[in-house]
């Protein structure tokens, strides 16, 4: 794969843009802390969710943010179901 | 005096029972933390999202109150309270068949765009006013459900001496404020949000079946004591 993978917005109707690292970094980190972690766990548990879904990309020109969505919280499942929780429904909370 | 106060007590613990005002401020809770929030910081938004909510609260039923005084004087008419009964059926049932969607979580009937607002606004709520004026607008938004027992609330409290309609409207919004009061202890314990989330989520239809329920009851026995009671009466029954 030449460039970094494409990811394509809810619906379509907001325009896509390229995978940043550090945006699910800081979504993950921030549903760690939600559920009182401490920070250095939440920032490795974001590091490692981070690099399974970098791993999970590598080759795919682009996927839907929802599928990103779900494989980010696939992953944090293993490290803390509470935060994979959170992450998973902090759309559906209204 | 007490029936009347047992009516605006219960009429306030169905609008206690409404979420949206509950939702927000797990989510409010929710973005503070993850945003790495100071514990003193977090209580000051989430007393202030109170606060907005009592006042609006407060606001509503002295205007409603204020509005059928005008319109009734002190005796309310019969018609009145068998509208007041239509609504509160109606809305018991909307509220059994539509209150929260059909999926996971805890998804209200408001529509995605206005959820997606008000959740967007949680979020970028980080001063005291802010969350004040989203505590405010969490009861405009859902003001048609609560219009219902606020009605009733409000038709009692103009019967009753101004004395007794200060301290109706006080427990009125006191007892509504519950829910909120609850989840603003657990979060000023520093208990989990995923916890309180879940057991909203586990509970959620429990809930719904206790507001619309509550909402039939209440309507039933108003029509009861409001609506057949008079017109016996006033007919020589009684």
């Amino acid at each position: 794969m030449s460039g970094p993978t494409e990811i394509l917005k809810r619906g379509g109707q907001r325009a896509s843009e390229d995978f940043n690292r550090s945006k699910l970094h800081a979504s993950i980190q921030a549903a760690c802390l939600s559920v009182r972690s401490p920070e250095g766990e939440a920032s490795t548990i974001a590091d490692n969710v981070c690099d399974a879904v970098a791993a999970w990309l590598h080759a795919k020109p682009e996927v839907t943010s929802h599928d990103l969505r779900r494989k980010a919280t696939a992953t944090l499942e293993s490290f803390h179901p509470e935060a994979a929780y959170l992450y998973k429904h902090h759309r559906l909370v209204i | 005096m007490i029936s009347s106060l047992a009516i605006i007590a219960f009429a306030a613990l169905i609008h206690a029972s409404f979420q949206l005002s509950v939702s927000m401020l797990t989510l409010l809770s929710g973005h503070a933390i993850g945003a790495k929030t100071a514990h003193a910081r977090l209580l000051r938004l989430t007393t202030s999202f109170l606060c907005g909510v009592a006042v609006m609260t407060l606001f509503v039923v002295s205007f409603t109150s204020f509005l059928f005084q005008q319109l009734f004087g002190a005796a309310t008419p019969p018609l009145a309270w068998a509208v007041t009964c239509g609504l509160l059926f109606g809305l018991g049932v909307a509220v059994w068949a539509f209150y929260y969607r059909r999926q996971e979580g805890t998804s209200l009937w408001l529509p995605r765009s206005i959820a997606r607002y008000l959740a967007d606004r949680a979020k970028a709520t980080k001063q005291s006013a802010e969350a004040f004026g989203l505590g405010l607008s969490s009861v405009t938004g859902e003001l048609i459900f609560i219009l219902a027992p606020v009605t009733v609330a409000s038709l009692v409290l103009i019967r009753m001496e101004p004395l007794w309609q200060l301290a109706g409207v006080a427990l009125y919004t006191v007892i509504s404020l519950l829910s909120l009061l609850v989840v603003h202890a657990l979060i000023g314990g520093g208990h989990k949000l995923s916890r309180i989330q879940k057991w909203r989520e586990t509970n959620k239809r429990f809930l719904q079946f206790a507001a619309g329920g509550g909402l039939l009851v209440l309507g039933f026995y108003v029509y009861v004591d409001q609506v057949i009671a008079a017109t016996a009466f006033a007919h020589g029954g009684f």
